[in-house]
């Protein structure tokens, strides 16, 4: 299946994991991400935690890079936005009216920690999992095998989609579209760019619709499925027990239980 | 439940993956083309005005885990709720027949706008301490050195960006509109 996923085949325990037991490995990075009070426990959780678990499914370069890529931005983005806006009494460094303060720095750092372990969570479960074996085990679970179409069928003709885009913008060209230039120009062309993409993507829904219903996909009654995802005990008793530490966190955050 | 059977035809289930699509791809060549927008919810705006607003609604949701399943932009399942609202009122607006005339069009999009930047604001301030990773987080530091607060920052930010992306969205949408023959609307119209 092709598909614009982060998704990389390997040969590791992680991969074979249920769907659903990576989810709930990767909900509890979240969900501590989230509540732990101490940036450094925070940072615990990334190095000690997501990185041996990157190393454990054999896609640590690929991880790291993913994640570094994605959190620089925040990173520069808080550092001067919180280092220099938030309250703070220890002035770093005094640009004219503007002075950089180590609260903020400090704000800064926490929210990059927390930002990092959220989204390299997610990309992780993004690098070991087959999102049609995301879904599949999700809708073994009730998920509306509806939802379950639309999500997989958006991944694959994303790419197509974004060719398509490349096509009419090199067409348009050709006809003598400016799409350099001034705001102005470059305003003017998104209609003639976009216009082509929505209507014959419009036009060919029929085409989609029919050969759904002839295959059966509105029928009422069971269904069976071409691929079995493997289960075991230890597993299940892994996703409740995640549940429950998960809702002990939230809760211990809720009631201040926990502090630096 | 009954609308709610009608606006998910067999039609409006390959509409909607269709739509995801045209946001993603729409939403990456604004990018490329250097214009101050991102049309990043057309597709869910789309499916709002032909459809209705549960079908809007849940395009805007599942997009957003789309947008975090491609590891394009995976911070995007943060703001899950506002694109479903976008979507709901997207086909909220079928009512008084606001999608008739192309000014009215606009001002929907100004006002979806408007709602879009005040429930995304809390999110960006509480949640990512104020930054979204992307270019108008140069805008929040300008509002933040004029001695606005985070929250208000990021709202100011919300204002200047989303309203005039949501106008230009929603044009767009009503000239597709107008495009496509009558009968064709009709079977997806969950009215």
């Amino acid at each position: 299946m092709s598909t614009p996923t982060l998704y990389l085949p390997r040969d590791s325990r992680l991969h074979h994991l249920h769907p659903l037991t990576k989810l709930a490995l990767i909900g509890l990075a979240i969900v501590a991400g989230a509540t732990l009070p101490v940036t450094l426990w925070v940072i615990a959780v990334y190095l000690l935690i997501l990185m041996p678990l990157a190393a454990w499914g054999k896609v640590l370069p690929a991880f790291l890079r993913s994640s570094l890529l994605l959190i620089w931005p925040f990173a520069l983005s808080l550092t001067l936005i919180q280092g220099f806006f938030a309250p703070g009494e220890h002035i770093l460094l005094q640009l004219g009216p503007l002075s950089l303060k180590l609260e903020g720095i400090q704000l800064a750092a926490d929210y990059t920690a927390r930002i990092l372990v959220w989204l390299s969570a997610v990309i992780l479960l993004m690098l070991i999992t087959r999102p049609d074996q995301l879904m599949l085990a999700l809708t073994e679970r009730g998920l509306p095998r509806q939802i379950g179409y639309i999500i997989l069928t958006a991944l694959q003709i994303i790419p197509r989609f974004q060719q398509r885009a490349e096509t009419i913008l090199d067409s348009q060209r050709a006809r003598g579209l400016e799409t350099e230039g001034n705001l102005v120009k470059r305003l003017r062309a998104l209609v003639p760019l976009v216009a082509p993409l929505i209507l014959s993507s419009i036009l060919e829904l029929d085409e989609r619709a029919i050969a759904l219903e002839a295959r059966g996909f509105t029928r009422a009654g069971p269904r069976t499925s071409l691929t079995t995802l493997k289960d075991t005990a230890p597993q299940s008793a892994f996703r409740w027990l995640s549940l429950i530490v998960m809702l002990l966190l939230i809760l211990a955050r809720a009631a201040g239980w926990m502090t630096a | 439940m009954d609308r709610l059977k009608r606006e998910f035809s067999t039609l409006t289930i390959v509409l909607i993956p269709v739509a995801i699509a045209l946001n993603i791809a729409i939403g990456t060549l604004v990018l490329n083309l250097k214009v101050p927008l991102y049309l990043d919810s057309i597709g869910t705006v789309l499916v709002g005005a032909l459809v209705g607003p549960w079908a809007g609604a849940v395009t805007g949701f599942l997009a957003s885990f789309v947008w975090t399943l491609t590891g394009l932009f995976p911070q995007a399942i943060a703001w899950v709720g506002v694109a479903a609202i976008i979507g709901a009122l997207a086909g909220a607006f079928r009512s008084g027949d606001w999608w008739e005339k192309w000014w009215k069009s606009i001002l929907a999009g100004l006002i979806t706008g408007v709602i879009a930047a005040i429930l995304s604001a809390p999110i960006a301030a509480y949640v990512f301490g104020g930054v979204t990773g992307s270019g108008t987080d140069a805008l929040v530091a300008l509002f933040r050195a004029t001695g606005l607060d985070m929250l208000g920052a990021n709202m100011a930010q919300g204002v200047v960006s989303d309203p005039i992306d949501k106008a230009v969205t929603f044009f767009i949408i009503w000239a597709i509109l107008r495009a496509l023959p009558g009968r064709l609307k009709a079977r997806f119209s969950g009215d």
